[in-house]
């Protein structure tokens, strides 16, 4: 009769045995929640590395985005959410049109990145972009040099959006306060002075 | 505004405008010489920015975009635009939007607020692939609009990410090795040259550009050694914030790495206008940080 291969420490085989979370501080929803808000199937992930392979951050950083569909399969969510690699994906989709398993590698960077935020954990530049649409409309506002290329091109000096018809603006604030973007992006920002 | 013309909504998104307004002047005049009128899209924002944007907080990304799309759809006009980044944001979300009952809902609720209701009733087009769809221009009537053409000139194509990417989503059929835009390139009389990853994304988006901007550069650096191989004149693209990182990147990258490329950028409507005989003053290419005189001086 075959001896059943187990290790003496209940403990530590009951772990190995859930062969998915066996780290203590592992959380199983993470990966439901990175599906849910990056709309692709991440769990599927056989780990092939032909994301990495596409990606033209991999060859000059410690960026992995193979390493991070892991993470989220395994609920490695602190792991994940706070390794400053995670705002090194330039979202080219490289990765996701060659997918052999038809994932999206990067929508579930997307995802990871709702969640982080979530955490107050954010990239500056990506929260200076929020004030700066709140307080025009524009992500890159126009200014005094342009206006005057503007002119002599025989353009307006402001373009045909909230520049010009800045009684748009009210709607575009409103928008953001409804999800506290704007309010959040404020306090992080300051907290980080 | 002739009878015929193709109307569209103008969605001018923010560095086009707010930049490289030559691109913006070039859009207008160039597409209305091939038969497309592109009227102001009032009080759009931006569209906005999906690597920022989306990567903070994507319920607010598809409530913002689904904005501007609502503004076309009370001018009951379909979205045309001159920006990688922009289509990204607003085709995608009109997309998502019209088959995701779930997700419009969500996002009804809160245009709810503001009075405005997304219904699905518009399309969003590039005008790049308006340029060349035969049902609309195709690439003979963009040869037919050649005052002078850029005979001798060696142009490589960058495509971008977000137009093309991710396929399974798209209609542009083949994203390893697309010829379309070449097509669009011999049209104007110049030679589209090829070059080693041309696909590679030109490294600043996601946000990474702001994250880490020696770290975008790097990839920009790749792509202009790429370029350099097969001599090229000049690159074109059809997305503004890649003609910025090509363009302002060079400069960047001489104070970073001081490796001096000396690359003319240009975005295909400021390509297409000097081939209809746009001087370089109509559309502002003084404002290029890499100066295009070497590139003039071949065609003109």
């Amino acid at each position: 009769m075959a001896v059943k291969k187990d290790y003496k420490d209940q403990k530590l085989a009951e772990k190995l045995r859930d062969r998915k979370y066996y780290i203590p501080d592992s959380n199983p929803e993470f990966i439901k929640d990175v599906e849910k808000i990056g709309q692709t199937a991440a769990h599927m992930c056989y780990q092939c590395g032909t994301c990495t392979g596409s990606c033209p951050s991999a060859p000059r950083s410690s960026y992995r985005i193979r390493l991070f569909m892991r993470k989220a399969i395994l609920g490695l969510e602190e792991e994940a959410l706070t390794d400053p690699d995670l705002w090194l994906c330039t979202t080219c989709y490289s990765c996701t049109d060659r997918c052999p398993r038809d994932l999206a590698p990067t929508d579930a960077i997307m995802a990871m990145r709702n969640l982080a935020f979530k955490r107050d954990i954010v990239p500056r530049n990506f929260l200076q972009t929020v004030q700066l649409i709140y307080k025009s409309g524009h992500g890159v506002p126009n200014n005094d040099a342009n206006r005057a290329a503007r002119k002599k091109l025989g353009l307006e000096e402001e373009p045909e959006t909230t520049h010009k018809y800045p009684e748009y603006l009210p709607g575009i604030r409103k928008i953001i306060d409804h999800y506290k973007l704007k309010e959040n992006a404020d306090r992080i920002l300051a907290e980080g002075e | 505004m002739s009878g015929n013309n193709h109307q569209y909504a103008f969605f001018l998104g923010c560095i086009a405008p707010n930049r490289y307004p030559g691109i913006e002047a070039a859009a207008i005049q160039t597409s209305k010489n091939v038969g497309i009128d592109l009227l102001p899209l009032k009080g759009a924002s931006c569209c906005p920015a999906p690597g920022a944007f989306g990567s903070i907080d994507l319920n607010v990304w598809y409530a913002m975009a689904a904005r501007n799309v609502v503004l076309a759809e009370q001018m009951k006009m379909d979205i045309a635009l001159v920006c990688n980044g922009c289509y990204k944001s607003i085709w995608e979300v009109n997309h998502k939007l019209k088959h995701n009952d779930e997700l419009r809902d969500g996002v009804n609720e809160v245009l709810k607020e503001i009075d405005m209701e997304f219904k699905g009733t518009v399309d969003v087009w590039h005008l790049a692939e308006l340029y060349y769809d035969p049902k609309v221009v195709g690439v003979k009537k963009i040869a037919d609009s050649v005052r002078r053409p850029l005979t001798g000139a060696k142009v490589a194509v960058h495509y971008g990410c977000h137009l093309m990417k991710p396929g399974k989503e798209r209609h542009f059929g083949d994203t390893e090795n697309p010829m379309w835009m070449e097509e669009l390139v011999a049209a104007l009389g110049a030679e589209p040259v090829q070059y080693r990853n041309k696909m590679q994304c030109c490294g600043a988006g996601g946000g990474v550009r702001g994250y880490d901007l020696t770290h975008a550069l790097d990839i920009t650096n790749e792509k202009l050694i790429n370029l350099q191989e097969v001599g090229a004149d000049a690159l074109t693209e059809v997305c503004p914030f890649c003609q910025l990182q090509y363009d302002r990147g060079q400069v960047e990258i001489k104070d970073k790495f001081g490796i001096e490329w000396g690359l003319p950028v240009l975005h295909y409507n400021e390509l297409l206008g000097l081939a209809q005989g746009m001087s370089p003053d109509e559309l502002a290419l003084d404002l290029h940080a890499v100066d295009v005189e070497p590139f003039l001086k071949k065609i003109l």
